[in-house]
């Protein structure tokens, strides 16, 4: 069976300028060759911190953005040379508070867009109030939505890709800034949108999301997918490794780049965690860094030190952390 | 029967959404009390200086003044999605691009049209001017033809502000030119002849001289070709303003412009 979304070698560039009298043009690579498959039925996850080019891939995949070099093909076509058919059977779900008509009651907003998407006059009120039932906002419909929580606005935009109830789903970051319990609760509504027999694509940057959601994630780092398979698959390339967890108030970037070099260490990173921080050393199977990286540490006021097996979220952090080393190599 | 109804439902929506002078505390200063300065300014001018009657400014003014709500609604109804981050979720639609922009100009025509007749009636009774009852009709026939007409020229602006930043200094400026180059004040035949040159390829020109010679006592018959001229302006002016938005929209999804960073 054909994929339902190939996303070909695609590269998109950004072009950006600079100064008022003396422009200055500099040119930004956003995405640069990423290439996957997503088969009928899927939810597969493009995993990646900010400014990775998950956000870019899908808008030239909904035919947002044209593509610099590469193809996406939807449904078996192309979304640069039949973008209109595309668009028919695509719906695209945006992460955060804005695109939305604030002035207008959420009820608008769908009618709005059940116009755009042509959704038949006599079934749209019917549509409208399953979709609304569906991510909980009946009974609020007739408020503006400029009186909407984070939350309710992001059920709002679930709502409205779903209004031609369309076979593919683009869901960027969808989750984001959402409170637990409303997180929790669109994750049930995307995962009834799998059981449902649609094909997602879904961005974000929580490891645990994709971990329950997806039947695979593609690691997207600098603009390139770094590393592709099932949940299970990432989690087993760093699963005989070893992590160890420092808690430390106040760590200077040199102290960092003197534990990347210890022998063994594949990664580091420093979370910020209330009024400490937290330095997470991974290493490879075999190896035990905490003697050396507490001696290297000589002299930084530590807290709590734990050694642990490691996560999706170590496999994610080591994935992005190589690559960030390759490129700056 | 999509298509009628995005040009009509969605055109009225999109206009509600966006168009920020819905509110009448917006509404009345900008649209109702500033246009009737605008007249009475020129009107006062004009005595002062003795060169033209209060009726020249009076509809001179009135008709100019339609371009406020001509221009900034149809900029903002169109590239202020762009401000809105709504432009992404509206272009991604399959909706045909034809009624999508089209139906957003037809509330705008409305309303400019309103404002039009309404700021001629307050600077009427204001300044005592009179309009035979044979003149309303057809006076109210060259206001609406000249809101189209400048919606028209709005489209093309709109198309620019999917591209601009400073979209209210662009309405701004052209507001100006409208002002200058219209005759709304100064007869353009009084104009170097350059400027009316312009004059003649810009909304309201025709439609303001033909209201004159309608509140003078001309017949619509009279000033046919004026009208004429006004429509194939607005005409001109749409099919341009199209052309341009479907380029710009083109010309946003390979440059990344479409949506504000």
């Amino acid at each position: 069976m054909p994929p339902v979304v190939e996303a070909i070698d695609l590269h998109r560039t950004y072009r950006t300028t600079t100064g008022t009298f003396r422009r200055r043009s500099l040119e930004v690579e956003a995405v640069r060759g990423v290439s996957f498959e997503i088969a009928e039925g899927e939810l597969f996850g493009l995993l990646g911190p900010n400014g990775a080019g998950k956000t870019t891939t899908i808008k030239m995949l909904i035919t947002l953005l044209i593509p610099t070099s590469g193809q996406a093909r939807v449904l078996g076509r192309d979304v640069v040379e039949d973008a209109h058919w595309v668009r028919e059977r695509i719906g695209y779900v945006f992460g955060g508070d804005r695109g939305l008509y604030e002035r207008l009651s959420a009820l608008d907003n769908l009618r709005y867009f059940a116009e755009l998407y042509g959704v038949e006059p006599r079934s749209q009120r019917a549509r409208i109030g399953e979709l609304l039932e569906l991510v909980g906002l009946e009974g609020r419909e007739k408020e503006r939505v400029e009186g909407y929580s984070r939350g309710m606005r992001q059920r709002l935009h679930i709502a409205r890709g779903l209004l031609h109830d369309p076979p593919v789903l683009f869901l960027d970051e969808p989750t984001i800034g959402v409170d637990p319990v409303g997180a929790r609760e669109l994750r049930a509504t995307i995962a009834g949108l799998k059981a449902a027999g649609k094909t997602v694509l879904l961005t974000t940057h929580y490891m645990f999301e994709a971990d329950a959601l997806c039947d695979r994630i593609g690691v997207v780092a600098k603009g390139r997918i770094v590393a592709e398979g099932t949940p299970r698959e990432l989690k087993e390339r760093v699963a005989e490794g070893v992590v160890v967890e420092i808690e430390v108030y106040g760590i200077e970037d040199d102290r960092v780049e003197a534990l990347r070099r210890i022998d063994g260490v594949t990664s580091v990173a420093v979370e910020d965690r209330d009024q400490a921080q937290v330095v997470v050393v991974q290493a490879e199977p075999g190896r035990e860094p905490t003697h050396d990286v507490l001696a290297r540490l000589d002299g930084v006021s530590l807290g709590r030190v734990t050694t642990r097996e490691p996560t999706l979220e170590d496999a994610y952090v080591a994935l992005v952390t190589e690559e960030r080393e390759q490129v700056s190599d | 029967m999509t298509s009628l109804r995005i040009f009509a439902i969605g055109g009225l929506m999109s206009f509600r959404a966006l168009f920020g002078f819905m509110s009448p505390w917006i509404y009345i200063p900008t649209l109702v009390v500033t246009p009737l300065f605008q007249i009475l300014l020129f009107v006062f001018i004009g005595r002062s200086a003795g060169v033209e009657s209060d009726t020249f400014y009076v509809v001179g003014n009135a008709i100019q003044y339609s371009s406020v709500p001509c221009l900034f609604a149809m900029t903002f109804t169109i590239a202020g999605e762009r401000f809105n981050q709504t432009l992404g979720p509206v272009l991604v639609s399959p909706a045909g691009r034809l009624p999508l922009f089209l139906g957003r100009s037809l509330p705008v025509i409305v309303n400019g049209a309103f404002v039009g007749a309404l700021s001629f009636t307050l600077g009427s009774l204001v300044l005592g001017v009179t309009v035979p009852a044979s003149a309303v009709a057809p006076l109210a026939l060259v206001i609406v033809l000249a809101s189209a007409s400048c919606t028209g020229l709005g489209l093309v602006l709109a198309g620019i502000g999917l591209r601009v930043r400073e979209q209210a200094v662009m309405l701004n400026i052209v507001f100006g030119l409208l002002l200058i180059f219209t005759g709304a004040n100064v007869p353009i035949e009084q104009l170097p002849e350059w400027m009316e040159a312009i004059s003649r390829l810009l909304p309201f020109t025709h439609a303001i001289e033909a209201g004159r010679e309608v509140v003078a006592g001309s017949g619509l018959g009279d000033v046919s070709g004026l009208l004429l001229r006004e429509l194939a302006i607005g005409v001109v002016y749409a099919v341009l303003g199209y052309r341009f938005l479907r380029f710009m929209e083109r010309q946003g999804r390979i440059h990344a412009t479409l949506e504000r960073a």
